[in-house]
């Protein structure tokens, strides 16, 4: 179970980060006023200035026990952290493997695993939909749009 | 009349056979994402716009438009039937959209939500006709200042009216703006806010970022819902429709009110989403029969629908003629137009006068064409709904990932992508606007590029932004906009000294 306010804060503290990159990358493009006009780094660095800012109240307006977070106590319960994880975790597995498996074995993998290893639709409907899949990115991008998607390095290394 | 000869021009580029076809599929795919939950009318126009590059600008984007009203209706579609709203423009939809529905008044309900967002649309488009070159023609005579003074009060107006809390919409406008500064400065040519990353020096494209912020991350909020797609009947009774649209007139006032607010709301940009919002609570309250509003009430359907496609319809405006989005998907399109190599802003209007009108007339027919089809459409697309979602969502996965990929092939995106996609789903979580966030990364360059050419000019005086009336009433009025949420709290504090804001989750619902 996560509170609404840990994710409040964990965002705060997510958005702050990226702030604080974002100033500390923008000082070596120089900050203020040269011959050339306003620095490169200028912007940046307001806008990084901001997102400080910004990120440390809302942090504090998380932290305290302000009475509209109260309505909501609990953001994610368990059971929707697990249909989270559920789909988010095979998403990711299937972008990590696109580089080796390439965008089309990878795609059918992934429709396959999620469909039959939950057992939602039978092997072989699940195998079905996984191959019309990969066949049809195949037809769409490659021959139609001439859009050449990943192959991977498992299809490389056979030669394709 | 002068632009009434233009608009006469304009249709006969528009209703000619292949633009009607490209209509046709335009306004087909934007039901469908419009329909389906987790693909919305912003990804699923920038997922097309990869294959207008090949096509004349006025084609592609009439496609694009087409595709968006086509998502607007489909939108209030699953709102009605299934209670499920396929768009976050549609939600005040479902209050009393689905009551009736459910009362066994299915037609009814879709035939006065179709009937009153054309009629919203309408007023939109025949504001833009007679509005939008007008406007034009005063923005040409703007310099770097009138321009960052213009920019400074769009974004001063997502703090002051977009509904979120301010400083939430103060960090997600400052993240865009960061993010649309990674990579090479136009100006001076160095590579800026690359952290280490050598394949960020192209920048992070704004494609990229919606396919994450609102493919995968409304997907990831919609599974954390079981859906129950109970649907009433998706049969039509064309004679109701006839009947149903005949009695809209009786609600004149509702209509031309609601109208009114989305046009509002979508020329400074509030977005549909907050128009909906704004005008429902606002019928509520001056209703003679607010009090059954929530029960399936007419007027519960008109106020959204009309100002849900009045304020779709009029972003457009000022994206046309000074080169600022009104909403997130006009943002996408804004992104579409400069990738053709078409300059968005005043200058439109002169060089470019067939894609402008032509875009114009589309509007007329396309929302025509997008009315008949999503009549006919409805069961067919009520019965695209009872496929289970577990079958859905890896596919919407598949197509954001390939859409991030096909951008520029590079793997890097895809990754970014998925990125994007957790902050999408956080924000969304705890009502950080994502639209702002966009806006900024497309046309945050081109306000630091204002601000920096007026420096260059004032040579370092801030004084430039107050050098004459109109730049100075554009950012007296943009600083008014972002105190204006701190002047409310001080006076709601002086009035009930130790009540607390009471915000409540449907008003933050407001907030997408």
């Amino acid at each position: 179970m996560i509170s609404r306010r840990a994710l409040e804060l964990a965002t705060a503290v997510l958005t702050g980060g990226f702030g604080v990159a974002v100033v500390i990358q923008s000082l070596d493009n120089g900050i203020g006023w040269s011959s050339a006009g306003v620095e490169a780094g200028t912007f940046p660095f307001l806008t990084g200035t901001i997102i400080v800012l910004g990120s440390l109240y809302n942090l504090v307006r998380g932290a305290l026990p302000v009475a509209s977070l109260a309505n909501v106590p609990i953001a994610i319960t368990p059971i929707e952290l697990r249909r989270l994880a559920g789909l988010f975790v095979p998403a990711a597995i299937f972008v990590a493997a696109i580089p080796l498996a390439g965008m089309y074995v990878a795609s059918a993998l992934y429709v396959f695993a999620v469909l039959a290893i939950p057992r939602h639709q039978s092997v072989p409907r699940a195998l079905g939909m996984a191959a019309a899949t990969a066949l049809a990115l195949y037809v769409v991008f490659e021959r139609m749009f001439q859009v050449s998607l990943p192959h991977g390095a498992l299809a490389a290394a056979l030669g394709f | 009349m002068d632009n009434l000869g233009e608009l006469l021009h304009g249709f006969s580029i528009a209703v000619t056979v292949p633009h009607l076809v490209l209509m046709v599929v335009g306004v087909l795919l934007g039901i469908l994402v419009g329909v389906l939950p987790g693909l919305g009318a912003p990804n699923g126009v920038s997922l097309l716009l990869p294959l207008t590059f090949g096509m004349q600008p006025v084609s592609a984007i009439i496609l694009l438009s087409s595709m968006y009203w086509g998502a607007l209706f489909g939108g209030s579609v699953t709102s009605i039937l299934f209670n499920i709203p396929g768009e976050p423009s549609s939600v005040a939809t479902t209050f009393d959209g689905y009551p009736m529905a459910r009362d066994g008044r299915p037609t009814t309900a879709l035939a006065t939500a179709f009937g009153s967002a054309a009629f919203g649309a309408l007023i939109g488009v025949i504001l833009i006709t007679f509005l939008a070159s007008w406007v034009a023609q005063v923005a040409l005579a703007f310099g770097p200042a009138e321009y960052f003074a213009v920019y400074f009060l769009a974004f001063a107006s997502f703090v002051g009216m977009g509904g979120a809390a301010p400083v939430k919409t103060i960090v997600a406008l400052a993240i865009g703006f960061a993010i649309a500064a990674i990579g090479i400065d136009t100006v001076s040519g160095s590579v800026r806010l690359t952290m280490g990353v050598d394949e960020l020096v192209k920048g992070v494209n704004f494609v990229v970022a919606v396919m994450g912020l609102f493919g995968i991350g409304e997907l990831l909020v919609a599974v954390e819902e079981e859906f129950h797609a109970r649907a009433v009947s998706s049969k039509i009774d064309w004679r109701e429709v006839f009947r149903a649209v005949g009695r809209l007139p009786r609600h004149g006032v509702a209509l031309l009110r609601s109208a009114a607010i989305g046009c509002w709301m979508g020329i400074t940009p509030g977005g549909p989403t907050a128009a909906s919002f704004m005008s429902y609570g606002i019928a509520r309250r001056f209703s003679r029969r607010g009090r059954y509003f929530g029960t399936g009430e007419v007027e519960g359907i008109i106020s959204p629908e009309t100002a849900d496609h009045a304020a779709g319809t009029s972003a457009l405006l000022p994206m046309l003629s000074l080169g600022i989005p009104g909403s997130a998907t006009a943002a996408v399109m804004m992104g579409g137009l400069m990738i053709w190599g078409l300059n968005p802003g005043p200058m439109l209007f002169v060089d470019q006068k067939d894609f402008v009108w032509g875009l114009i007339a589309s509007m007329y027919v396309g929302n025509i064409v997008a009315v008949a089809l999503v009549l006919l459409t409805v069961p067919v697309f009520a019965a695209l709904m009872r496929i289970p979602f577990v079958v859905i969502a890896p596919l919407i996965v598949i197509i954001c990932v390939v859409g991030a990929y096909s951008v520029s092939n590079s793997y890097l995106d895809v990754v970014m992508m998925l990125g994007f996609g957790i902050v999408g789903y956080l924000f969304k979580k705890l009502f950080y606007p994502l639209a702002p966030l966009v806006l900024a990364i497309v046309i945050g360059d081109k306000a630091e590029d204002a601000f920096r050419q007026s420096m260059l000019m004032s040579k370092g005086s801030l004084g430039i932004f107050f050098a004459n009336k109109l730049v100075t009433c554009l950012i007296v009025a943009g600083i008014a906009l972002l105190l204006l949420p701190l002047v409310l709290q001080l006076a709601k504090l002086r009035r009930k000294p130790a009540s607390p804001s009471t915000e409540t989750t449907a008003q933050e619902k407001v907030i997408i």
